[in-house]
């Protein structure tokens, strides 16, 4: 399959990933191979087949919506940057 | 025998018994570690004060004469995509370098509970994202049959750790064959148990709907005995199995393969598989015979078509799962952005290797408008096909044999540079992903290079008793119940 440097820029964009010119080039050759591997998947005749629903057999997957205290509500919070009383203070981003 | 030679089984036992005390274990282990460790680099934490901690307890339960847990002193090392609470997980990436979760996975919180001692968390492939663990962020592991070559990947911290001697168990994750191609690689037994039969909560999601975590072991009853520990249903994954499950698979390990159905797909044995593991595995597939199984070849087509699949879905759900990393509440995060967008976007550029944005980007492709019927959509369905086809093999045969990897441990390096032929070395274990099923890499001869060959044996959903069953007696005869390689 034939891809452009444009195509992998806006995949990148789609995806949330900031990716240089020269990046990109590499990724065209790349994806190329790697999406004309995939295309064997369409020699197969798969008319009939249904895709597998990944709860046909598992019922309701929802459970009670109960409250829980968690105790240790520093260990929460320690992987955040900045903390402001019980709130993750995240970086100003609109002026 | 020195104590890091032993067996789970056989620390245990010593232990309970009192010939040594679960510090002499975990002081026995860790002077092996400060010895080996830099010759392999298994390892991306180590835990000696608090492996020191559950020594202590669990000395003052034998003591007290309390019932030792299943696994007690054993010491255990956990696949660092594992959330351990306190310690440091990082999946082997800048992402996730600081990242110290606050709860312990489920499998983790059963370790403990049956008296296992955490040792350390092991290098991977950047979240769980190849075949070679030479894409972590922080160190290239070594195989310690041969360091100039790959351990495989992608829990291969965890097979190294286990085949060096440096812990007696090791817990990986498996989404297209993580745990069976390093258990392969370092000669050591690695399961991937039936998806849903172990709790994935508290485990970093990649492919959420192939993911499983499973053991690596020394011999294939210190496998069983760790699954049985882990094993069952937990209320924190809707996925993990309802109905009732073998939960002892001890008492049937020895019952031997009289009168088994064994099949054996002519697919998995195409003119890429390696030469030496060809013959390796006919090799075992005589001594099934000779021991009193019944053994024949079977087709199952589409194998090759299920690489493509298993690629276009785990990387369809692993760009929806690592969308959640975004340097905002934990991970890492850029210094330099003007909007939300670059602080995002650079947040993530700078955080993921190149791997992992690799496979981001091929599943945001596979989902994108246009694409997501003639990939997503087809790969889905052929998922089916292949599921279907396997439930019926299943009607006839009561396990199936094949290889893990279509090549021996490769030199670091060597694949690295063409992610495609790296993909293609998965080949013979994504499709048990795909279908759900269980299946158990043991060791089964060395080549003439001296290093591991590793035999597949897969079984039908839930099957994992017939698994351990036929793998314990090829085990016994093969005479190869613990390989050492040379530290």
């Amino acid at each position: 399959m034939k891809i452009s440097v444009e195509d992998v820029r806006y995949i990148a964009k789609l995806a949330k990933l900031s990716i240089s010119f020269e990046q990109a080039q590499k990724m065209v050759k790349e994806f190329e191979g790697i999406l004309t591997h995939f295309e064997s998947i369409c020699r197969l005749d798969l008319a009939d087949v249904q895709p597998e629903p990944l709860e046909r057999n598992s019922g309701t997957v929802l459970r009670k919506d109960e409250i829980s205290v968690f105790e240790d509500k520093k260990k929460l919070f320690r992987n955040a940057k900045s903390i402001s009383n019980s709130y993750i203070k995240v970086p100003k981003i609109i002026e | 025998m020195s104590i890091h030679e032993m067996t789970a089984f056989e620390i245990r036992k010593g232990i309970v018994k009192k010939q040594f005390s679960a510090r002499d274990v975990v002081t026995a282990f860790f002077d092996r570690i400060y010895e080996k460790e830099p010759l392999v680099d298994g390892f991306l934490t180590l835990c000696r004060e608090e492996a020191l901690a559950k020594a202590r307890q669990i000395g003052e339960k034998i003591k007290a004469g309390e019932p030792a847990g299943k696994l007690a002193g054993v010491p255990v090392a956990v696949k660092d995509n594992i959330c351990t609470d306190g310690i440091r997980t990082t999946c082997a990436s800048r992402m996730l370098h600081d990242f110290i979760p606050p709860y312990d996975a489920t499998v983790v919180k059963r370790l403990k509970e049956a008296d296992a001692v955490i040792i350390g968390k092991t290098n991977m492939d950047e979240f769980a994202m190849g075949s070679s663990t030479e894409n972590s962020a922080f160190k290239k592991t070594k195989n310690p049959w041969n360091r100039e070559r790959v351990p495989g990947g992608s829990s291969g911290g965890s097979a190294a750790v286990v085949s060096a001697g440096m812990a007696a168990l090791a817990l990986g994750s498996d989404t297209g064959g993580s745990i069976r191609q390093p258990a392969a690689f370092c000669g050591v037994v690695g399961l991937k148990p039936t998806y849903g039969l172990v709790s994935r909560f508290g485990l970093i999601a990649f492919g959420s709907s192939l993911d499983q975590i499973g053991p690596l072991a020394k011999n294939i009853k210190d496998s069983a005995l760790a699954l049985e520990t882990i094993q069952g249903r937990d209320k924190y994954d809707s996925t993990s199995v309802r109905h009732s499950i073998t939960k002892d698979y001890m008492s049937t390990i020895e019952c031997g393969v009289k009168g088994m159905k064994i099949g054996v797909p002519v697919e998995f044995f195409d003119s890429g598989l390696d030469e030496e593991i060809a013959l390796s595995i006919k090799a075992c597939i005589r001594k099934f015979k000779e021991i009193g199984a019944f053994v024949e070849d079977i087709s199952l087509p589409v194998i090759e078509e299920g690489l493509s699949a298993y690629y276009i879905i785990s990387s369809a759900e692993a760009s929806s799962n690592l969308g959640r990393f975004d340097g905002l509440r934990y991970g890492y995060r850029t210094k330099n952005y003007n909007s939300l967008d670059q602080l995002v976007e650079r947040s993530r550029s700078g955080g993921f290797g190149e791997e992992v944005k690799r496979r981001i980007m091929l599943g945001t492709f596979a989902l994108s408008s246009g694409y997501y019927d003639a990939y997503y959509g087809r790969a889905q369905k052929l998922r089916t096909a292949i599921k279907e086809q396997f439930i019926k093999a299943f009607e006839s045969y009561d396990i199936l044999l094949s290889p893990v990897s279509p090549v021996l441990p490769f030199k670091i390096g060597e694949k690295a540079a063409d992610p495609l032929e790296m993909y293609l070395s998965d080949i013979y274990t994504v499709n048990i992903n795909l279908a759900g099923l269980p299946a158990l890499s043991m060791p089964c001869g060395i080549s003439r290079t001296g290093l591991p060959i590793g035999l597949q044996i897969i079984g039908p959903h839930f099957g994992e008793e017939k698994l351990f069953k036929a793998a314990y007696a090829l085990e016994q005869e093969l005479k190869l119940t613990v390989m050492h390689p040379m530290l």
